[in-house]
């Protein structure tokens, strides 16, 4: 799954984001980031997934050139990382929105726009963008944590940019402020911007993203659109009588499991082979039913790629 | 630049702190210049009639640089300092350096225009406190009966122009420990412990150890009232704002202060450029 034959297809110029062998190691005895190989496609919503501590939030920095890559290189917007080329074309909430607490919301908004050589005047839409526009006034310090969070969305949209970089950007807010969260990064990443979107929420990048890099101990271990990631190597078939059909499933080579799941057997096998599967259960006079690939949700796909406990 | 400078410029105007320093700085200065000793001028009559007449004449209007400028190396300093800490390890703290990094800016940008901000912050801290000294001392002056002709314009523009270069050097310093410590409570802390207690300390055994006189040649209050002295300002060892230090020549004092404050800002910028950002600390 990971750099598939289609992503070698596309132009360079098509990759917003693309990292080769990076690495990031702060001590001898701590590696963050281990020779990630990542891609982000130009208008894409990317969901960027993984375990606490599995170096995630070290590879949204490198992107941003807040920590330097220890080896590997890494492009974004066709710009080294960091650099005020790729800086000004593009937006960010990385962890916890970090804001001077005795300015207002505005005011915060106002010393990034002069850092960011933006007009005053995006200030206000940007407000309004995530209802924060009354509240704009007062002092950060008095925000709750969604309205921090909201602020922090509303610096990553001042600069009206092409790549947003999000990371956990639904931390803090309430259910209802989660859903307009959801709607607001799906409009965002409509038409040409990308959106490239860290979260432990899978419910909420299945949602939102079009492709998914799955990052463990440092490295990509699964890189696909969800279809291509919820399709595993199951089958799941209705068939009567159900004690022959396991029978004939058990001497079927390459194929294992056979394991009754609420009404269904469930096989491992690889999809591609469910003519041939089909095929022989009817010639060894099963009735087959129904008979069709798992789909697993992005949390299993999760769960199982990592190893975690569910 | 001037955009970033703006930027910077607003996050020292809206903060308190900066007003509460620069009140308090003001404060101590008229209280130790002014207030206590016209109490004390009053207060004796004995003393009034021994000593009183040095002691008034002091404060009035045309003594105004001589009776100000011993507060800038001692407090003067200090109080800088700590705007400057705040202004530089505040970013540390708060994890302010992520977003200021990740706009456009360039780190080195973001970090001089803070300096630069910073440059421009203290002139308040100057001219605020010669403009208090100039009321007190003519408030004294009109009080006693005594002349309140005003200060020599070109001692005063050199005082002024001193004053500053003298907060500049301790400004420096301040965000070369905040950016060190990437803080401001422990910087703060070695900041207060090294300007009012350290210097003092080795400067009185300077005269009997050749090793720390040395030393002492290149320390921030040594250089900073050498500096002051072709003001015709001498700095007893009695007292707020005294000195009994060694001290050099006000040449070798400027040259000194000088590439302090270059080499300050060196290691703070290469620090700032260098150093991963991993939020806050």
């Amino acid at each position: 799954m990971n750099g598939d034959i289609n992503d070698m297809k596309q132009p360079m110029d098509n990759f917003i984001v693309e990292t080769k062998n990076l690495t990031k190691r702060y001590r001898p005895d701590i590696l963050a980031v281990n020779g990630l190989a990542m891609r982000i496609r130009r208008g894409e919503v990317y969901g960027f997934v993984g375990p606490n501590g599995a170096g995630k939030t070290t590879t949204l920095r490198m992107l941003l050139g807040l920590v330097r890559p220890s080896a590997g290189e890494c492009t974004v917007l066709g710009e080294k990382p960091g650099t005020p080329a790729a800086l000004a074309r593009m937006g960010t909430l990385v962890e916890t929105p970090a804001f001077y607490p005795y300015l207002s919301g505005r005011d915060n908004l106002r010393v990034l726009a002069r850092l960011s050589d933006t007009p005053y005047s995006r200030i206000d839409p940007a407000l309004e963008e995530v209802e924060l526009l009354k509240r704009a006034g007062h002092k950060f310090k008095s925000y709750s944590l969604g309205m921090k969070q909201r602020l922090g969305m509303a610096a990553a949209l001042l600069k009206d940019p092409e790549l947003l970089i999000l990371d956990e950007p639904t931390n803090g807010l309430d259910p209802a402020g989660m859903a307009e969260m959801r709607r607001l990064i799906r409009s965002l990443g409509r038409g040409e911007r990308t959106v490239m979107l860290s979260s432990h929420l899978m419910g909420e990048l299945e949602q939102i993203c079009d492709r998914v890099g799955v990052v463990k101990n440092g490295s990509l271990i699964a890189e696909g659109s969800l279809d291509d990631l919820r399709h595993g190597a199951q089958l799941r078939l209705k068939a009567e009588p159900e004690a022959r059909a396991r029978e004939v499933l058990e001497k079927i080579e390459g194929v294992a499991g056979a394991e009754p799941v609420n009404g269904y057997l469930v096989i491992d096998a690889s999809p591609a082979r469910a003519a041939e599967i089909n095929r022989i259960l009817v010639e060894a006079g099963v009735a087959v039913s129904e008979l069709g690939p798992v789909k697993l949700s992005l949390e299993n796909v999760f769960l199982n790629l990592t190893g975690e406990e569910a | 630049m001037l955009d970033a400078l703006a930027a910077q410029l607003l996050l020292l105007r809206k903060r308190a702190a900066t007003w509460i320093l620069l009140c308090f700085w003001m404060l101590v200065t008229v209280v130790f210049a002014y207030v206590l000793p016209y109490f004390a001028y009053k207060g004796d009559i004995r003393f009034r009639a021994r000593t009183g007449g040095v002691l008034l004449s002091v404060m009035l209007p045309h003594n105004l640089v001589s009776s100000l400028l011993g507060g800038f190396p001692a407090f003067g300093g200090i109080f800088v300092l700590i705007l400057a800490v705040l202004a530089m390890g505040s970013e540390y703290t708060w994890g302010t350096l992520t977003p200021a990094f990740t706009q456009k800016a360039s780190r080195l940008k973001v970090f001089f225009s803070k300096v630069l901000a910073l440059a421009i912050a203290i002139v308040p801290f100057v001219v605020m406190v010669y403009l208090l000294g100039y009321i007190a001392s003519m408030l004294i002056a009109l009080k006693e009966g005594q002349s309140t002709q005003p200060p020599d314009l070109w001692l005063l523009v050199r005082a002024l122009a001193f004053s500053w270069f003298i907060l500049a050097v301790w400004a420096s310093f301040g965000v070369m420990i905040s950016v060190l410590s990437k803080g401001t409570s422990l910087a703060i802390g070695l900041g207060i412990i090294y300007g009012l207690v350290l210097e003092g300390v080795i400067s009185a055994f300077s005269r009997q150890i050749t090793l720390l006189g040395y030393l002492s040649k290149i320390f921030l209050r040594t250089n900073s009232y050498s500096l002051l002295s072709p003001l015709g300002v001498t700095f007893t060892g009695e007292g707020p704002g005294g000195f009994s230090g060694s001290t050099v020549s006000a040449t070798q004092a400027a040259i000194v202060l000088a590439i302090e404050i270059v080499v300050f800002l060196a290691v703070a910028a290469a620090i700032v450029r260098r150093r991963d950002v991993t939020g806050a600390s």
